[in-house]
This record gives structure tokens, C-alpha cells and sequence, in this order.
């Protein structure tokens, strides 16, 4: 039904290629979003699934169908603005119904699909007014329902919180993640901010550059990121890369600090620790030496930035009344199980040894 | 598979050109019609009225006649004054007015834009007979200055409401930063805010030039006289005088438009965009 | 003391701002203006100086057989003159608009250009080139005509009464076209490129999509060109002077009241000039385009709405 499926799809514009053989499977009521820097390509993505744009090569399936050469209105899509897009010299209603009655559907079922999208969206107040007579977030709601009333086997949005400010952003996105319950639509999502992808998808593709960095659930990301630049893009504050050398099992980092590693790894990699699998110690211990350089307190927790023998700065999540002091020399020591090697070169996750995950390694510092 | 896309979008496209291209034509046709058959003899003229003018048969005899009798280079000279300080007069008092009611709060602010404004709609043609006797009475009948006087109170009130509208959205820290450093009023108007509207004074330029230049009433009213004929006016007697040399006639009316065809040309871009307030790129 | 330190100083440069254009405005336009509509209460006395008449002038202007017929004439042949200017003249500038702002269409900026020359032009031009086009002596049209085998067609337009005045209103369309077209074009590339993408997702597209979405969001500067049309229209003379001479002719079938207004008032081969039955004309055609403009003000633009995108 609302599954969509990518095979090969690429873009060009003239002689620059915005997209690179994009392949994706969605399965029917998946909530996808895809996330990346701007100018990455998702816009360009999102509107070639829409039929807004032609694909250079690929096609659309969707429901089974190939779509590739079919208009917008006979993809079975709805999609969601960044502008919301309003008609603006239509009421609420108007805008709701325009594509219904452009499509000759019956009276009763148009009053039947505006009253559930009313229902879901709180809009009964506001039917009769047009879009310039609302604020930011009611006319956000308005062009959701104007997608809901179609019963579209994909939804697609492009970036549609952009335009609203920070509380409310959370307040809609809390609303689209109950309606993709409610629903159980296939969804398609755009965003720059990887908290919302974080927070709304099942699944996220991960776009930099025109090409498809890694594709999977939240934690998977987190946890096992592809490559640097989805370690780094994904979690808040990013993830510290520092520079090492590995050999023989062991990795010595920031001139100073000798760590166990996976065997796999040789030569210069880039160590990514998140700001979470430190620990701080006072000075002398076994560890990464540094010095406290500020401290950023936020109530629940606070980020200490320390900077390493050789230079390189690093964040650290530590206790509200952690009690360092500036310029005060502390070791970091790494928890267990906190360490991702990427090659230096490449930035291509090193695949860990069966144990490096196990060991305790901070524990046996050389 | 992505052609069906691609073929819908050509032939739109096509069709559009055609119209386009249509019009295009019919727009400049007879425009190039006169001054391609300003160069043909007479034969020519009616014997192949489409033809380009060949190299045997080329002719200026029709710009001979009309150089030997005409003053054109003085119509537009008369023209060009008249047009530039209108233009300079309606520019500078504009600006002034309209700084006066968007940057002051005072008693009368709003009744004193209104009653300027209200002229958008007052045709000033409907009071050429006062304006008659008030020149007769001020002794500048038959004089360019009558003329500047009469365009730059036609061309005001438009001036006033479009500046202050723009003038309206400068920031008011650029101002009062100017203030703080000891500029005065003055130097504020013409060396921060005139700037900085620039936009709206290419459109005020643009809705202004075009009726003054091509304007035939006051100069016919309150100019008529030989030395004081603007382009318009000599071109309108002047034709009249060959209306049966019809070299001369083309000549006459290729000489009136190539001035003004050279001037477009070189502003179209800035008289597009002033026309449609710089949503134009 | 105090009061007197703290007491704000007049601000002399407002007036002296405010000074030389409410001057000029008040003496070269209002006044006159005025002035005018005050002359064409007045006639003229037994002694030959000016004699306040009341509205005299006025009834003699819709009354009296001398001046009726040609008051009524000129003011019908102004009305079919406006007529033609928005049934040919809008639906093209809007036509024209359309098709430059679709999409990015190679060669708009030339089109652009040349589509709007013949307005750059002055009356005396477009109205002596028109003339040589359209005369039977030269020969051209019929030419051209004939050539897509429409020569029969051809007919000296512009001296024949019946078709004189509708020549006339199509070559001032085709002088202006360019300026609703600017316009229209302009209130077209402002809407956003998503709500046409809306409208192609909602399955409105092609022709549908102008009529549903484009044209109710360019009404307004379809008002706007309306007006500011009906005000030039009942303003013209200069193109049937140049075309037709003062007198308007075929048999007065091209008079309008600005070129009436000319003949009354500076007289010509027929009549002596005549003051106040000018200033009377003048009068009259001030109250038409009040009407014009008060029915645009409060019938037209307060329906428009202006809508914020
Ligand atoms: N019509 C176009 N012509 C040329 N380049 C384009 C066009 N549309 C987008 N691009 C380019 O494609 C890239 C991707 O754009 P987009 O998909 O909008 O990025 P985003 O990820 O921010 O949504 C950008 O570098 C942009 O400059
Ligand atoms: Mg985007």
C-alpha cells in the first residue's frame, strides 16, 4: 500500500550532480527522515519522490506502482511546505477541499475527509478565516490537513517546522509524531536539525553532499555511525574527534593518552568519542591529560571544554556541580565501550575486534 | 520514463514562444517599417515597402530635406531640459517632502500627506486654463521654465507617496547613529537616506520621464512658439509640413525615434526593474 | 527657567523641507485646478467681463442643442475608447505576463524589452506611423494582408466613421500594453514557486491552475491598471490630435472630450474659443473621474484583497 521504493535515482542540473544513485526501501507506515547539512540534496530527494522534478536516472515506485512519469496529483503523495504554501486568497476550508474538488470527488465524502482532518488537527475554529489571518503554527496545521484530507499513501515534508519558533517547534513536532500513530502513514520527512530526525524517525538516512551517508534507526546511528561525518552530525554536542595513531592493538591519541583498540586498525585514524564516554579525574591519573579551558553550566547537566596535550579541544558531559575550576589540569578517561575509529583518510568507521566493545579499556592504560 | 515529464514542459514552451515571438513582432514592426524605408527612394517605398533597403538604392535624400529645414537637434535639446530638470526638481522636493512626513511626528503630519497625495488622482490637464492665465500673469508664457514648473507639480504627488513609503522602511538606528554623531537633518537626507532609497527613485524617474518626454498638450498650450518646441510638439508640426514627401516624412519620424529607441535600450534593465519595484532580476 | 531650556526648538527644517513641493503643488496645480472649476460658474456678463452664473453653464452643456451633441458624442466615444482599452488590453497583459513568468523561459528579458518599446514612444510617433501603416497610399497593410490572403480585408480604417475610433483605441492599446503587462508580471513572479507546487500536488495544474490560484492573486493589479487606465483614457488627446487633427475626424466619429476640450476652449476653424464653456468641459470631466476613481476606492479595491504571501 504506502510502501515507496527508490531504485537508482539521480539528479543533475547541467553539468553538477546534486545527487548520486540513491536506493531506499520504505516500508508501509514507516516514519523516514531524511537529515543533512543544507544544500545536501533532501529538497531535490523529496521533490523528484513528489514528481515536482525529474529524476536524470531511477525511478519511483510507489504501492507497487511505478509513478516515475506520473503527475504529483497521481502519485498518491500529499507533501507539507517549508512555507506552509497556503492558497491565500482561500479560507482554511478552501485550501482543505481544492484539491478534492479538483479531483471530482463526491461532496459527501469531501465533507466526510474535512471533518476528520478537522477532528485531528483542533482546526474547527478556524475554517472560515484565511491564511493571513493566522499565526505560524495554526496555518502549519492547516497545510498537515490540506495533506491529511487527500489520504495519500506517502506523506511527504519538506523541512515544516523551520518557520516556527523554538517552542513551538516542539510543540508541532510532538503533534506530527502523534499523528503518524494515529495514521499509520508512510512518512517521509526533511530536516537539518537532527534532533527532530532523532526524535521523529524510524528510520533516518543521513545525506551529505548528494550522497547517502547511512540509513538506519536512531540508536543504530548513534551508536555504530558509518562513517565521521554521521558520527559527528548525529548527537548533541558532536561527537569529539581526536587524532591518533593505531598499531598493534593500541592507539595512542593526542600525543599523550595509549589506549587498547581493535587490532584492524593501523596507521593514522580519527577517534570519536562522545562527549558522554569521558570521565573526568583530577590531574596525574591514568588517561588523557588536559586542562579545563570553561565550563557551560545548563542547569542538569554542563559541558566542560578541555584541551589536550597536543591541542585539541574536547567537549565533556559533567555533573551541574562538577566543581572543576578553569585552567585546572584534570585527566579524561575514556568508559568502556565509548570508542569509534574511523580512518583517517577515508573517515570510514574501522570495524571494532569481537572484544573491543568488552574491555574495560580505559582500565589499562599503558 | 522521465520524457513524458520533459515532452509536456517543450511543447508549453514552445507555444509560449510562438505568442511571444508574435507580439514581439507586432510590437516592433512598424517601428522598424519607418526606419527601413527612411532609407529607400521613393520607387521603393511603395514598390516594396517589406524589402530591407539594398545597397545600389540606399538613400539619405529624406534626412537632406528634413536637416536642411527642420531644427530637430534643438526640439530635443528643448526636450532634454525640460525633461532633466522636471525630473531634478520632482526628485529633490519629493524627497524633501516625503523625509518631512515619514521621519517628523508634528501637528498636521498626516493632513499635509493626504492633501499632497490627493493629486495621484487630480489630472492636472483639467486646470490648463489657470495654469494659462497664472503663466500669462507670471509673464512664462512661452518659456522651457513654464513647462519644468507645470511637469514638476504634475509629477510631486506620485514622488511624495512613493519615497515615503520607501523612506518609511531605512532603519531608524542609521539615522539616529548619524544624530549621535552631529549630522544634521539635512545631511541625513541627501547623504544617507537619499541613497538608500534608490529604488523608488528609479521608479519615480521611470512613471515621470516617459509623460513628460512624450507629452503634446502644455507644450502645445503654454509653448507652442518656435524656440521653445519640445521634441514632441516639432515632430507633430514638423511632419505636417511633408505630409506628401514621404521620404522626408520617414526621415523626420526616424530621427524622432532613434533618440529615444538609443535611451531605452540603455536603461530598459533599470526601467524594467523600477516598474516593477525590483522584483524583476 | 527651567520650562523655558527644556522647551523643545522649533524645528525649522520640516517647514523648510515640506516648503517648495507643497508650493509648487498648491500654485501650478491645485490652484489652477480649482480655479478652473470656478471659471465654469461664470459667463460672460452684458459688459463683457465674467458674470457668476450659477450652474447655468452646465445645464447649457447637457441642454442646449449646440453644445449637446457633440458633449454626449465625445463622452460615448470616450466610454467605447475605455471599453476596448479593458477588453483587449487586460486579457493580453495578462496573457503576456503569464507567458513570461513561466517558469524560466529562455529570451523573456528580450521579449520583455521589445514588448514594451511602443510605450517609450510619443503619441506623435505612434500616431503618424500608425497612420502611414494603415493608409490606403502606401499601401503596406493591404500588402501584408494579402499576403495571408486577407487582402480583401483591407479598408482605409482610419478615415471610415464607423471604424475610425476603434483603430484608434487599438493602436493606443498597442502603444501601452507593455505597462499592464509589467505590472500583471510582476504581481505574477511575487507568488512563490511552492504554492504552484501545491497546486500541482492538489492536481491543479495548466489553465486550472491560472483561473484557481494566479488570477485571484493578481486582481488587484488588475484594479490597479483598470484605474489607472480610465484616468488616462478620459485624460487622452494627444494620439487622435497627432492621428485625427482638432476637429476629430471623420465627422467628429474620433471625438473624445479631451480633444473637445481643446477645440472649446482655443476655438478652431469652426468656432471661437470660448473660456468658460471649456472650464464648464474641464468640470464635467473632473466629476467623471472622481466617479471613476470613488467607484474604484470604495466598490472595486476593498473587495480585492491584497493577500499577504
Ligand atoms: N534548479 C536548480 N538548478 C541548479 N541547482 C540547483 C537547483 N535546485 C537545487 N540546486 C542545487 O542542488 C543542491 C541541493 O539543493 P536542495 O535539494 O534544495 O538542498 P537541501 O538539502 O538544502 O534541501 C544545492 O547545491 C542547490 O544549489
Ligand atoms: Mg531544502
Amino acid at each position: 500500500m504506502g510502501k515507496l521504493v527508490l531504485e537508482g535515482i539521480s539528479k543533475r542540473f547541467g553539468a553538477v550532480e546534486v545527487l548520486k544513485t540513491v536506493d531506499l526501501d520504505v516500508a508501509d507506515g514507516e516514519f523516514i527522515v531524511i537529515v543533512g547539512p543544507s544544500g545536501c540534496g533532501k529538497s531535490t530527494l523529496l521533490r523528484i519522490i513528489a514528481g515536482l522534478s525529474d529524476q536524470s536516472t531511477g525511478k519511483v515506485l510507489i504501492g507497487g506502482r511505478d509513478v516515475s512519469s506520473q503527475p504529483p496529483s497521481k502519485r498518491g503523495i500529499a507533501m507539507v511546505f517549508q512555507s506552509y504554501a497556503l492558497y491565500p486568497h482561500l479560507t482554511v476550508e478552501g485550501n482543505l477541499t481544492l484539491g478534492l474538488k479538483q479531483a471530482r470527488t463526491a461532496a459527501s465524502l469531501i465533507a466526510e475527509r474535512v471533518a476528520e482532518a478537522v477532528r485531528i488537527l483542533a482546526l474547527e475554529p478556524f475554517l472560515k478565516r484565511r491564511p493571513g489571518e493566522l499565526s505560524g503554527g495554526q496555518r502549519q496545521r492547516v497545510a498537515i490537513g490540506r495533506a491529511i484530507v487527500r489520504h495519500p499513501e506517502v506523506f511527504l515534508f519538506d523541512e515544516p517546522l523551520s518557520n516556527l519558533d523554538a517552542a513551538l517547534r516542539n510543540q508541532v513536532r510532538a503533534e506530527i509524531a502523534d499523528l503518524h500513530r494515529r495514521l499509520g502513514a508512510t512518512m517521509v520527512y526533511v530536516t537539518h536539525d537532527q534532533v527532530e530526525a532523532m526524535t521523529l524517525a524510524d528510520r533516518i538516512i543521513v545525506m551529505n553532499g548528494g550522497i547517502v551517508q547511512q540509513i538506519g534507526t536512531p540508536s543504530e546511528l548513534y551508536r555504530r555511525p558509518a562513517n565521521a561525518f554521521v558520527a559527528t552530525f548525529i548527537g548533541s554536542p558532536g561527537m569529539n574527534m581526536v587524532p591518533g595513531t593505531a598499531g598493534g592493538g593500541v592507539l595512542t591519541l593526542a600525543g599523550s593518552g595509549r589506549l587498547p583498540c581493535s587490532a584492524a586498525a593501523n596507521g593514522a585514524v580519527t577517534a570519536g568519542i562522545r562527549p558522554n564516554g569521558f570521565e573526568v579525574l583530577p590531574g596525574g591519573n591514568d588517561g588523557l591529560a588536559g586542562t579545563v579551558i570553561a565550563s557551560e553550566y545548563l542547569g542538569a547537566e554542563s559541558f566542560l571544554r578541555v584541551r589536550l596535550a597536543d591541542g585539541t579541544v574536547v567537549t565533556v558531559h559533567e555533573h551541574p556541580d562538577h566543581g572543576w575550576l578553569i585552567d585546572q589540569p584534570v585527566t579524561l578517561r575514556l568508559r568502556p565501550g565509548n570508542l569509534h575509529l574511523f580512518d583517517a583518510e577515508s573517515g570510514l568507521r574501522i570495524a571494532e575486534g569481537p572484544d573491543a566493545a568488552a574491555q574495560p579499556a580505559a582500565a589499562r592504560v599503558a | 520514463m522521465t520524457q513524458g515529464i520533459a515532452r509536456r514542459f517543450q511543447i508549453s514552451t514552445l507555444a509560449a514562444h510562438l505568442v511571444l515571438i508574435g507580439f514581439t513582432l507586432l510590437a516592433l514592426a512598424p517601428t522598424l517599417l519607418v526606419i527601413m524605408n527612411s532609407f529607400k527612394p521613393r520607387k521603393e517605398i511603395f514598390g516594396a515597402p517589406l524589402a530591407l533597403p539594398s545597397f545600389e538604392t540606399i538613400t539619405l535624400i529624406g534626412y537632406d530635406t528634413v536637416l536642411k529645414r527642420g531644427d530637430i537637434l534643438h526640439y530635443f535639446q528643448n526636450s532634454l531640459i525640460v525633461t532633466v530638470c522636471a525630473l531634478f526638481f520632482i526628485i529633490l522636493f519629493g524627497a524633501m517632502a516625503a523625509f518631512a512626513l515619514s521621519e517628523y511626528r508634528f501637528p498636521g503630519n498626516r493632513l499635509i500627506g493626504l492633501f499632497l497625495v490627493m493629486g495621484i488622482m487630480v489630472p492636472i490637464r483639467l486646470g490648463t486654463v489657470g495654469i494659462l492665465k497664472l503663466m500669462v500673469s507670471l509673464g512664462l508664457a512661452n518659456t522651457l521654465f513654464a513647462l519644468i514648473l507645470v511637469y514638476t507639480a504634475q509629477g510631486l504627488p506620485m514622488a511624495v507617496f512613493v519615497m515615503s513609503e520607501f523612506m518609511r522602511q531605512v532603519s531608524d538606528d542609521l539615522k539616529n547613529a548619524a544624530r549621535v554623531d552631529g549630522l544634521s537633518e539635512y545631511t541625513i537626507l541627501f547623504r544617507l537616506v537619499l541613497p538608500v532609497v534608490r529604488p523608488a527613485i528609479a521608479t519615480i524617474a521611470v512613471f515621470t520621464m516617459v509623460p513628460i518626454w512624450n507629452d503634446l498638450w502644455f507644450p502645445l498650450v503654454l509653448a507652442p512658439g518656435e524656440s521653445t518646441r519640445t521634441m514632441t510638439l516639432g515632430a507633430q508640426s514638423f511632419i505636417g509640413q511633408f505630409i506628401t514627401d514621404w521620404n522626408a516624412v520617414l526621415a523626420a519620424l526616424t530621427l524622432a525615434i532613434v533618440p529615444m529607441l538609443i535611451l531605452y535600450l540603455m536603461f530598459s534593465r533599470q526601467l524594467i526593474r523600477g516598474i516593477t519595484a525590483g522584483a524583476v532580476k | 527657567m527651567a520650562t523655558s531650556a527644556q522647551r523643545k526648538p522649533i524645528r525649522w527644517h520640516i517647514g523648510v523641507l515640506l516648503a517648495p513641493a507643497i508650493l509648487i503643488y498648491t500654485v501650478i496645480m491645485l490652484l489652477p485646478v480649482f480655479d478652473s472649476l470656478r471659471m465654469s460658474l461664470y459667463g460672460k456678463g452684458p459688459d463683457g467681463a465674467p458674470m457668476f452664473v450659477g450652474l447655468a453653464n452646465y445645464t447649457t452643456l447637457l441642454t442646449d442643442s449646440y453644445w449637446q451633441g457633440p458633449f454626449w458624442n465625445a463622452l460615448w466615444n470616450n466610454v467605447v475608447f475605455f471599453i476596448i482599452h479593458m477588453l483587449v488590453q487586460n486579457p493580453i497583459g495578462i496573457l503576456l505576463a503569464a507567458l513570461l513568468s513561466l517558469g524560466k523561459l529562455p529570451g523573456r528579458e528580450f521579449y520583455r524589452t521589445a514588448l514594451f518599446l511602443p510605450t517609450m514612444l510619443s503619441f506623435v510617433i505612434v500616431g503618424f506611423v500608425w497612420k502611414l501603416i494603415l493608409s490606403p497610399a502606401w499601401g503596406v497593410s493591404k500588402t501584408l494582408l494579402g499576403s495571408v490572403g486577407l487582402g480583401s480585408w483591407f479598408a482605409p480604417w482610419l478615415g471610415q466613421p464607423d471604424t475610425a475610433l476603434i483603430t484608434l483605441a487599438l493602436i493606443s492599446v498597442w502603444q501601452f500594453i507593455g505597462l499592464p503587462m509589467m505590472l500583471i508580471y510582476a504581481a505574477m513572479i511575487a507568488i512563490p514557486d511552492e504554492l504552484m507546487e501545491a497546486a500541482s500536488c492538489d492536481g491543479v495544474t495548466g489553465i486550472n491552475q491560472f483561473f484557481k490560484i494566479k488570477l485571484p492573486l493578481i486582481w488587484p493589479s488588475i484594479g490597479v491598471v483598470s484605474i489607472l487606465t480610465f484616468v488616462g483614457n478620459f485624460n487622452a488627446f494627444d494620439l487622435i490630435y497627432v492621428s485625427q487633427g482638432a476637429l476629430a475626424g471623420p465627422n467628429f466619429s474620433t471625438d473624445i472630450l479631451g480633444t473637445l476640450l481643446y477645440r472649446t476652449f482655443f476655438g478652431n476653424q469652426l468656432q471661437s474659443g470660448d473660456p468658460f464653456m471649456g472650464a464648464t468641459i474641464a468640470g464635467a470631466m473632473f466629476l467623471i473621474i472622481l466617479c471613476g476613481v470613488c467607484v474604484y476606492l470604495y466598490g472595486v479595491q476593498r473587495r480585492l484583497a491584497y493577500y499577504q504571501m
